[in-house]
């Protein structure tokens, strides 16, 4: 089962020429992933990868009927994309590009909160179905089909959940990246709602980290519709306040924030909760095993 | 992106805001021109550094002689300010503002923010003016008004009503305090701010409304396209570490501890940090070195981390995913024979092409400590920078 993405969904890239974009579309064709096409303005009618190119994403959707958009657009252009792929009802958007400005990001999550699409992202890894469907940039090979469902707003810290999950042989049912901005498009609640419905995924782990309230929100929805063991970390402990950590999100301004408050919640919700981002491979076995 | 008080006002000034005369001055010699070219006989001083508190840390004079002015800018320029916000090392006031004082009857607040749950830009406004907008949330939650705006930065009309009526304003007052927060909206919008605060903004016995203080951040994701307050960027700011990195696009963050720390990837890097005090050590900084790393951005990485005189130990930690190890590996070993390292250097590597990374580390000659895992790595580099081995 797991959620979002399996083996039969089509996938485009939208930035396909690029150097990123080419980089991940074969990786992902690589893993197994259903890449069928790509979308670059101007190069309409080009191949790259065998695989055809087209100038638009309406375009593509008529010609390919894709499920799913891997976007790896420059920042200046990337809100752009992500409407476009939104206008040709492109279901599943997935964005990876850091450094969309705040401002193009107000206008997109305007269109997507009366969208039948989704987002994912952007500043994100993407979305991965271990064994059937990859799509994004994560390394492939260290994750193992199972039962934890994952989620988080960072891209190498969701590794190392992944790694330590995959050794301990828990494995994952579905990994998903909603990425470090402060405006995105889809939030930890309705990953939850998904894990939450999917048989295949018996424990959730949620990785958080400083700034905004998106771990908050998830705590409350957790503590009154999640039936499934949750185990949480929060990165971010020993920042400082007003400075943004890496992530344009990342941020605890006039107190807000803290990983001290997430966790506060998580408790409230009985949530497994650890301190070490050693052990959170752990964390959601001794949950699982409650 | 923050800005300097004098740069927000120059910005605020285009759009007509009603704000007292003001110069910059980075001499005492500056500062006399000033006085003399705004007719000046009494003045307010004020230090610019990226820092609140600055009344409180003595940044701030009053001048009730023009004589006063030179005297007084002798004492400022050059200051080196130091609270909880700067840390220990302070920071340096370079230049300063010299302004027409105003006579202040009451204060007011407006300032504005993105609001991320609603997805929002809003303006956010209280009649209590003069303290920070937290104590006044703290303390009288009802003081506060927030409107929402569209993103084109519109304020609708029965808004600005409700803003008026909020504040206690009528009259010739409500007319003008109306255009001001319209104002504010629309440049707020357009400068791509992340933050705006007129802190206080005061009216004036003769009924007017004055603009006294202002603070405003920019989105560092959309300064390729304002370019002219890009080039407000003031590098004396931040710590030397932190300019050379922003000039390798490195995200670098000066911390107190002792351990120096690489890292890929922003929650990974935060997540480091977070352990090694686990494990009672230090983080001396936050540098995540970014994906799709270079050698050389790994290198600069080092430069930047080896340049801070606190740094007993390094800690590199690194998942590699669009990074691939041998990357990494290459990186450090051209670092380190670059540039003599004299403390410990602990790295774990996970990820791409995690054994060739680990076959150029251990062919390298390298004195290096390499850990199998997070947990272990933490540990070794906090035993090495109490100088345990």
């Amino acid at each position: 089962m797991a959620i979002l993405v399996n083996k039969k969904t089509k996938v485009i890239v939208q930035g396909i020429t690029g150097h990123a974009g080419s980089f991940h579309a074969e990786q992902c064709k690589e893993y197994g992933t259903k890449v069928v096409g790509g979308v670059t303005p101007g190069k309409g009618g080009e191949k790259i990868l065998s695989l055809p190119v087209f100038d638009t994403v309406l375009e593509a959707k008529k010609a390919l009927s894709p499920d799913a958009t891997l976007i790896f657009v420059p920042p200046p252009f990337a809100a752009d994309a992500i409407l476009e792929a939104e206008d040709a009802g492109i279901e599943l958007i997935i964005c990876i590009t850091e450094g969309i400005p705040v401002k193009d990001m107000l206008e997109v999550k305007q269109v997507m909160s009366r969208s039948k699409s989704r987002l994912i992202g952007p500043n994100c890894p993407g979305v991965i179905t271990p064994g059937e469907c990859k799509i994004g940039i994560m390394p492939g090979y260290i994750h193992k089909r199972g039962k934890v469902g994952i989620v988080s707003r960072s891209g190498t810290l969701t590794y190392e959940a992944v790694w330590q999950t995959t050794q301990l042989g828990l494995g994952q049912s579905t990994c998903v990246g909603i990425g470090g901005d402060p405006l995105n498009g889809t939030n930890f609640v309705d990953i939850l709602k998904l894990f939450e419905k999917d048989p295949e995924t018996e424990g959730i782990l949620l990785i958080g980290e400083i700034g905004g309230d998106a771990e908050e929100q998830a705590a409350e929805w957790a503590a009154k519709h999640c039936t499934k063991p949750l185990a949480v970390f929060i990165a971010g402990a020993t920042a400082p306040e007003g400075k943004r950590m890496g992530h344009a999100g990342a941020i605890i301004s006039g107190g807000k924030g803290t990983a001290a408050e997430k966790y506060a919640a998580f408790e409230k919700a009985r949530a497994t909760i650890t301190k070490s981002p050693a052990e959170m491979g752990h964390a959601i076995k001794q949950a699982m095993s409650k | 992106m923050n800005l300097h008080e004098y740069q927000a006002k120059k910005i605020l000034k285009k759009y007509g805001l009603p704000i007292p005369e003001f110069g910059v001055a980075s001499s005492v010699e500056e500062a006399r021109r000033i006085a003399d070219e705004l007719h000046l006989t009494q003045a307010v001083l004020k230090i610019q550094v990226h820092a609140g508190g600055r009344g409180k840390a003595g940044g701030v004079k009053f001048a009730k002689t023009k004589e006063e002015i030179g005297k007084l800018a002798k004492q400022l320029i050059g200051m080196k300010m130091v609270n909880q916000q700067t840390g220990p090392e302070g920071v340096i006031a370079h230049k300063i503002l010299i302004s027409k004082p105003a006579d202040i009857e009451k204060e007011f607040y407006l300032g504005a923010v993105i609001d991320r749950d609603s997805a929002r830009p809003i303006l956010i406004a209280s009649p209590e003016g003069g303290m920070e907008i937290e104590e006044i949330a703290h303390k009288s939650p009802e003081k506060i008004l927030k409107l929402p705006f569209s993103s084109d930065g519109k304020l609708r009309s029965y808004q600005l009503l409700r803003l008026t009526k909020f504040m206690g304003w009528s009259g010739p007052l409500a007319k003008q305090g109306a255009m001001i927060a319209a104002k504010l909206a629309k440049c707020f919008m357009d400068v791509d701010a992340s933050l705006l605060e007129i802190n206080p903004l005061v009216q004036t016995p003769t009924g007017e409304l004055l603009l006294l203080d202002a603070k405003l951040s920019i989105d560092d994701n959309a300064l390729f396209r304002q370019p002219e307050i890009a080039a407000f960027y003031d590098p004396t700011q931040v710590s030397v570490q932190e300019a050379a990195a922003k000039q390798f696009e490195l995200a670098y963050i000066a911390m107190h501890g002792d351990i120096g720390c690489m890292v890929n990837g922003a929650g990974l890097a935060m997540a480091t940090m977070d352990i090694i005090q686990l494990f009672g050590g230090a983080p001396a900084n936050f540098l995540d070195v970014g994906g799709g790393s270079s050698k050389e951005k790994v290198a600069e990485g080092f430069r930047i981390i080896l340049s801070d005189p606190k740094v007993k130990a390094i800690l590199v930690n690194i998942f590699g995913g669009i990074m691939n190890c041998a990357t990494l590996a290459e990186g450090i070993v051209n670092a380190c024979k670059e540039q003599k390292i004299k403390v410990p250097l602990v790295v774990r590597m996970e990820g791409t092409n995690v054994e060739e990374g680990k076959r150029i580390l251990k062919e390298s000659g390298l004195k290096i400590i390499t850990a199998e895992d997070f947990k272990k790595a933490a540990e070794l580099a906090v035993a090495a920078a109490r100088g345990k081995k």
